[in-house]
C-alpha cells in the first residue's frame, strides 16, 4: 500500500472515529456543534495522534526526514534574499576549499597512472650524514643485483636533444633508461615493442620509443614505425615503439633511448642516475626499505673507498615527486580552510537573524506538541537544504576556479595533468557541506531552543533575553569572523610584501630590452666545429641593425636548469711537478695525448687531498660564457678584463670570477693571475688564469644569495654547452630581433632547434610561484574581508533594528544624535578590536608555519600586523556607519508605539 | 460538578495492558476504534477510558504484528469504517498475554494480602 494512501485512510479513520463519537453525544442530546466540537476535543490534537500512529509504520525517521526538508524547503522560499545570500555564501566558501583540494588531490594525494602505483618507488644513496643524491651506476647495478624486494628496478636521466627528422628540427626532452624500466611501470607500447636485449647491450643498435603525442604531433601518427627514423643529437635511431597515452615519467618525456648502449662511468662517485623500483607482491614498503639498507650498508662495507653511499633511502615515487610542492600547497588548503569558516561564520549570522524572527513560528510548534528533538531535526533539514545548495553551486564555483588555477598555476608544480574536479573530489565537497550543514543546524537549534515557549508566545516577539543573548552570540561570531580575515589578510599582506621585496632585489643583471634564445647542440659538432659555429652565430647576431650586444652562455641566470656547481682547487703552477705539468697540459678529446691507467693514478694521488683540502678548495658554480655576454647582461666589470676573442684554446686558459668568489677565495689578495684546477667540470685539466671580477648575479633564484660563480670561455672551453642560451640586448624591436636571428641560425646550420624567449617571461617564470601563491592568498583574503563587511554591518543592522526600542528611550530621554552614533559605532569597534586582537595572537602564531613562503620579511613583521588591524577597524567602522546612522534617525514616539 | 468527578475516578491504563485490553475486546467479534473505546469503557464500568492518542498507534502496531487484520466496512449510516478483527496469531498471543495478567494479578494479591494467600495453601 503507498505512503499516500496509507495517511489518506488513517485520516479518514481519524474522521470516522469523531463522526461516530458527535453521533453518540447527539444522541444523548448535545446540538450538533457541540457534538462536533466536544468529539474534537475528546480526540485530542488530531494531527499528533496521526503522526504518532504513522511512526509505528516504520521507516518513519525518513518519512519525517523528508516532511521536514520539504517545510524547510518552503521557510527558505518565503525568505529567498536569506536563502540566496546564504547559499552565495556557502558556495563561495565550499568553491574556493574544494577548488584548492583538487589541486592538493590531484598533485599530492591521487595515485600514480600507473598499475599498482603505491609499488613504485624512487630510491636515493645516502651518505654517512644522511644526505641523499642521486646513484652511480656501479652502486646501482650491486643494488639491483643483491636485493631480493624489487620484482623490477631501473636507473634513467633525462634532458633535452636536438631531435629531426619528422617535421622540423626541435629540442625534446629524451629519457635515457636501463634495463627494465618499463617493467617497473608496468606500461606497454600500444605499437611496437620495447628494447630486445640486442638494443640494450653497448654499442646496439640505437632505437626509440615514443610518447603518444610525440608520435601523433611529430610523426603524423603512422604505423609504419620501421619507416620511421629520427635524428636524435645526430644519431639515427630507430622508433620501435609507441607508449600509451599519459605515460609522460620523467617530466614530460617524448623520447626513450636505452642508456644500455653507452659505457657507463665505472667510479662509485659517478652519480647523477635516478632510480625507480618496483616493489615485490606481498610486501611493504618497510620491508623491502629495511632490506634496501641492508643491501646498500653491505656494499658501503664491501667498497668503503670512494664511495658516498652509506645506506640508501626508498620513498613512494608520488611522494618523491611532489615532495617540494607540498607544504605550500597545504598551507593553501588550511587558508581556503580560514575562508570556509568566514563565509560559515556570515551564514551563522544570517541563521540567528532568521531564528529570531521565527521565535514565534516555533513556539506555536512546540506548543503544538513539537519536541526539542523535533525542532533540532527541522533545522538540520533546513541547513542540510542551504549546504547542499550551496556545496552544488560551491562546485560550480570550484569548475571554473580549477581552470583559472591550472591556468595560473607555476609550471614546476608537478602533476599538473592530473588536476581536476573528479569523483573524489566531488566527494569532498559533499562531505564539506554535510558537515557544514551539521554545524550550522545544531548551532540554530541550540540558540533557538534556549528561549522560553510561552514567554514568547504571550508577549509577542520582541526584546527578550532571548534576543539579548542573540545579539551576544552574534557579536561573538563577528569577532571571531574579523580575527579570521586578519588571519588571511596578514598572510596575504607578507606574501605581497615579499613579492615586492623579491621584486626590489637587484639581481646584478639587467633584463630590459633582452631577448634570449635557447640552442641544443649535438656531440658531433664538439670543440672545434662548435667554436666555430658559436662564432658564426655571435658575429651574425651581432650584425642584426638594432642589436647593442650579443653573448651566449650554457646557463641563464634565473633559467630553469639551474646551474652546476663543483669543487675547484687553489693550485699555483709552481707546486706543480713537471711530470703533473704535462698530465694536465691537455684538453679532452686530444688524441695525442691519452692518459694511462698510471697517469690517472698519479693525478687521483696529487689532486685528491688537495680537492679535499678546505684551505685551498672551494665550491663555486661553472659557468661557459661568451666574450659579449657580461655587456649584454649589463654585469659590471669590477676588476681585470672580460673574455676576448684572442682567449682561444691554445691560449692560456682564463677565468673571469664572480665578485662573492673573489671575496671569499681570496680576502685579502688580488684574485687577477691566481690560478684555480677546476678540470673535474668539462675535462680539461689546464689551470685557469683569472683575468677578471665581475658583480655577482642571483643565478639560480631572486631569493638565494648570489652565489660565488667562475666563468670560463666559450670559445675557449666549449665542452659543456650542448645547451646554449643566447642573450640579445636591442635598441629595436625584441619580436623581430627574435625573428631575424632565429632566420640566422637556421641558414647556418639547420639541425640547431632554436626556442625563442624574451627575459621578461625568463623572470616572470621564476616568479610563478610566489605570484600563484600571492594570487591565491590575495583572492581568499579579499573575500573573507569582503564577507567579513557583509558580516560586520548584518550584525550591526540586526542589532540596531532590535534595539529599535531601547534606542527610542534613549533618543525620547534626550540622547543625541552623536550619543546615538557613538553608542553604536563603539559597539562595532570594541567588537572588532577583541576580533583583531585574537586574530593576531592567532596569525602571530599561524603564519610561522609560512616561513619558507615568505621572503626578506619577518612572519612577525610589525608594518604588515598594524596595517592590516587598521584596515579592519576601519572597515568596521564603515560597515557600521549605516546601520548607526539609522539609529539616529529613530523616531522616539514610532518606537515606543511599536509596542 | 459531575463531569470532573468521573474524569477522577478513572484509572489509567497500566502501561502494557492496552493491547491485551484491545486484543479481549476484538475477541467478541470485529470492532472499530471508536467501538473498542465504548466496548473499553462501559465494561471497565466508566473506569478505564482509553486516549484516542494511544489506541491508534495501538492497533496500527498491532496490525503490524499482525495479531490483528483491518478491513474497511460500509457501517449502518452507508459509511465507510475501518474494522479490526483478531487473527489466530492474535488468538495465540491473547492467550500468552491472559496467562501473563494473571501471574500478575496472583503475584500482587500475593504482596498486598498475604492472609488470604496462607489460607489458600
Amino acid at each position: 500500500m503507498s505512503r499516500n494512501k496509507r495517511d489518506q485512510e488513517l485520516k479518514e479513520e481519524l474522521e470516522g472515529h469523531i463522526r461516530m463519537a458527535a453521533r453518540d453525544r447527539m444522541d444523548r442530546g448535545e446540538t450538533p456543534a457541540d457534538a462536533e466540537a466536544n468529539a474534537r476535543r475528546e480526540l485530542g490534537n488530531a494531527g499528533l495522534v496521526a503522526e504518532v500512529t504513522r511512526e509505528t509504520w516504520g521507516l518513519a525517521g525518513l518519512y519525517r526526514f523528508i516532511r521536514d526538508v520539504r517545510y524547510g524547503a518552503r521557510v527558505l522560499r518565503r525568505n529567498p534574499v536569506f536563502a540566496f545570500v546564504a547559499v552565495l555564501t556557502l558556495a563561495l566558501g565550499i568553491g574556493a576549499t574544494t577548488a584548492i583540494f583538487s589541486v592538493v588531490y590531484g598533485v599530492l594525494l591521487r595515485p600514480l597512472p600507473y598499475d599498482k602505483p603505491e609499488q613504485i618507488v624512487s630510491l636515493r644513496e645516502m651518505d654517512a650524514k644522511g644526505n641523499q643524491f642521486s646513484f652511480s651506476d656501479a652502486n646501482f647495478a650491486d643494488v639491483r643485483a643483491q636485493n631480493r624486494s624489487f620484482q623490477a628496478m631501473a636507473e634513467y636521466r633525462y634532458g633535452v636533444e636536438p631531435v629531426s627528422g619528422g617535421a622540423e628540427a626541435k629540442r625534446v626532452s629524451v629519457a635515457y633508461v636501463s634495463r627494465d624500466y618499463f617493467k617497473v611501470f608496468a606500461v606497454h607500447p600500444i605499437i611496437g615493442r620495447v628494447f630486445s636485449n640486442d638494443e640494450e647491450t653497448p654499442n646496439g643498435p640505437p632505437a626509440a620509443l615514443v610518447s603518444y603525442s610525440f608520435w601523433q604531433d611529430y610523426l603524423g601518427g603512422s604505423n609504419e614505425l620501421s619507416s620511421l627514423k629520427l635524428l636524435v643529437a645526430k644519431q639515427a635511431v630507430t622508433v620501435i615503439g609507441v607508449l600509451p597515452t599519459g605515460f609522460h615519467f620523467p617530466q614530460d618525456t617524448q623520447l626513450w633511448l636505452s642508456s644500455e648502449t653507452s659505457t657507463k662511468p665505472t667510479s662509485r662517485t659517478a652519480g647523477g642516475w635516478r632510480v625507480v623500483g618496483r616493489i615485490r607482491d606481498g610486501l611493504t614498503l618497510q620491508q623491502a626499505s629495511a632490506e634496501l639498507s641492508g643491501v646498500a650498508q653491505r656494499i658501503h662495507r664491501q667498497f668503503p673507498e670512494d664511495n658516498y653511499m652509506a645506506n640508501a633511502v626508498a620513498m613512494p615515487l608520488r611522494e618523491a615527486l611532489t615532495d617540494k610542492a607540498r607544504p605550500a600547497l597545504l598551507i593553501l588548503l588550511e587558508i581556503s580552510g580560514l575562508l570556509l569558516l568566514v563565509a560559515c561564520a556570515n551564514v551563522m549570522n544570517l541563521l540567528l537573524a532568521q531564528a529570531t524572527a521565527r521565535e514565534s513560528e516555533l513556539a506555536v510548534r512546540s506548543a503544538l506538541g513539537a519536541s526539542h528533538g523535533r525542532l533540532v531535526r527541522q533545522f538540520l533539514a533546513e541547513s542540510l537544504i542551504l549546504c547542499l545548495a550551496g556545496g552544488l553551486a560551491g562546485i560550480a564555483i570550484a569548475y571554473a576556479g580549477v581552470h583559472l588555477l591550472l591556468s595560473l598555476a607555476p609550471q614546476n608544480l608537478p602533476r599538473l595533468e592530473d588536476v581536476g574536479v573528479n569523483l573524489p573530489v566531488l566527494l569532498f565537497a559533499f562531505v564539506v557541506s554535510l558537515a557544514l550543514a551539521a554545524a550550522l543546524g545544531i548551532f540554530t537549534a541550540l540558540r533557538a531552543g534556549s528561549g522560553d515557549v510561552q514567554a514568547t508566545i504571550t508577549q509577542g516577539s520582541t526584546r527578550l533575553s532571548g534576543a539579548h543573548k542573540n545579539r551576544r552570540t552574534g557579536q561573538a561570531i563577528m569577532a571571531a569572523q574579523v580575527a579570521v580575515t586578519l588571519v588571511l589578510l596578514v598572510g596575504a599582506g607578507l606574501l605581497g610584501r615579499s613579492f615586492l621585496r623579491v621584486l626590489s632585489v637587484d639581481p646584478g643583471f639587467r633584463t630590459e630590452q633582452v631577448v634570449t634564445l635557447d640552442l641544443a647542440f649535438s656531440d658531433d659538432n664538439a670543440n672545434g666545429a662548435r667554436v666555430a659555429l658559436i662564432r658564426q652565430i655571435l658575429d651574425r647576431l651581432h650584425a642584426i641593425p638594432g642589436v647593442v650586444e650579443a653573448g651566449a652562455t650554457s646557463d641563464l641566470p634565473l633559467g630553469t636548469g639551474g646551474y652546476s656547481d663543483g669543487t675547484f682547487a687553489l693550485v699555483n703552477p709552481r707546486q706543480l711537478s713537471p711530470q703533473m705539468l704535462r698530465l694536465i697540459d691537455r684538453g679532452p678529446g686530444d688524441p695525442n695525448r691519452e692518459l694511462s691507467k698510471d697517469d690517472y693514478k698519479a693525478l687521483d694521488d696529487f689532486f685528491t687531498p688537495l680537492f679535499a683540502d678546505k684551505a685551498h678548495s672551494g665550491q663555486a658554480n661553472y659557468v661557459v660564457a661568451s666574450p659579449g655576454y657580461f655587456r649584454a647582461l649589463d654585469i659590471p666589470l669590477k676588476r681585470g678584463r672580460f673574455f676576448t676573442e684572442t682567449d682561444t684554446a691554445d691560449a692560456t686558459p682564463v677565468a673571469v670570477v664572480s665578485e662573492a668568489l673573489a671575496r671569499q677565495t681570496w680576502p685579502d689578495r688580488d684574485p687577477l693571475g691566481q690560478t684555480v684546477e677546476y678540470g673535474n667540470m668539462d675535462g680539461d685539466l689546464r689551470l685557469l688564469t683569472v683575468v677578471g671580477v665581475v658583480g655577482d648575479v642571483r643565478g639560480t633564484s631572486l631569493e638565494q644569495p648570489p652565489t660565488p660563480i667562475i666563468y670560463v670561455n666559450c670559445l675557449q672551453r666549449p665542452q659543456k654547452t650542448g645547451e646554449l642560451s643566447l642573450v640579445i640586448r636591442t635598441a629595436g624591436d625584441p619580436n623581430s630581433t627574435l625573428t631575424t636571428a632565429r632566420r640566422a641560425i637556421r641558414e647556418l646550420d639547420p639541425s640547431v632547434p632554436v626556442t625563442t624567449n624574451t627575459f621578461t617571461r625568463v623572470f616572470s617564470a621564476s616568479l610563478a610561484t610566489r605570484r600563484f601563491n600571492l594570487l591565491l592568498v590575495g583572492v581568499f583574503a579579499g573575500t573573507a574581508l569582503l564577507l567579513a563587511i557583509a558580516g560586520i554591518y548584518g550584525v550591526l543592522a540586526y542589532s540596531v533594528a532590535r534595539r529599535t526600542r531601547e534606542l527610542g528611550v534613549r533618543i525620547a530621554l534626550g540622547a543625541n544624535s552623536s550619543n546615538v552614533l557613538g553608542l553604536v559605532l563603539r559597539q562595532a569597534v570594541i567588537t572588532a578590536a577583541v576580533g583583531v586582537i585574537a586574530g593576531g595572537v592567532a596569525a602571530y602564531a599561524l603564519t610561522r608555519f609560512m616561513q619558507s613562503m615568505v621572503f626578506g620579511v619577518s612572519t612577525s613583521d610589525p608594518l604588515t600586523y598594524s596595517a592590516v588591524a587598521g584596515l579592519l577597524l576601519l572597515v568596521a567602522l564603515l560597515a557600521a556607519y549605516i546601520p548607526a546612522r539609522r539609529a539616529t534617525r529613530i523616531d522616539p514616539m514610532i518606537a515606543l508605539r511599536a509596542e | 460538578m459531575a463531569k470532573q468527578d468521573r474524569y477522577r475516578n478513572r484509572i489509567e491504563i497500566l502501561q502494557g495492558t492496552l493491547d491485551l485490553l484491545i486484543l479481549e475486546t476484538l475477541r467478541w467479534g470485529p470492532q472499530h476504534g471508536y467501538g473498542i473505546t465504548q466496548a473499553i469503557r462501559i465494561n471497565s464500568g466508566d473506569v478505564l477510558d482509553v486516549e484516542t492518542g494511544s489506541l491508534y498507534p495501538a492497533l496500527h502496531r498491532l496490525e503490524k504484528q499482525r495479531w490483528i487484520s483491518s478491513v474497511w466496512k460500509i457501517s449502518e449510516n452507508n459509511q465507510r469504517v475501518k474494522t479490526y478483527r483478531l487473527t489466530a496469531r492474535g488468538r495465540k498471543q491473547l492467550a500468552s498475554e491472559r496467562s501473563r495478567w494473571d501471574r500478575l494479578l496472583q503475584a500482587m494479591a500475593g504482596i498486598l494480602e498475604p492472609g488470604a494467600k496462607e489460607n489458600e495453601a
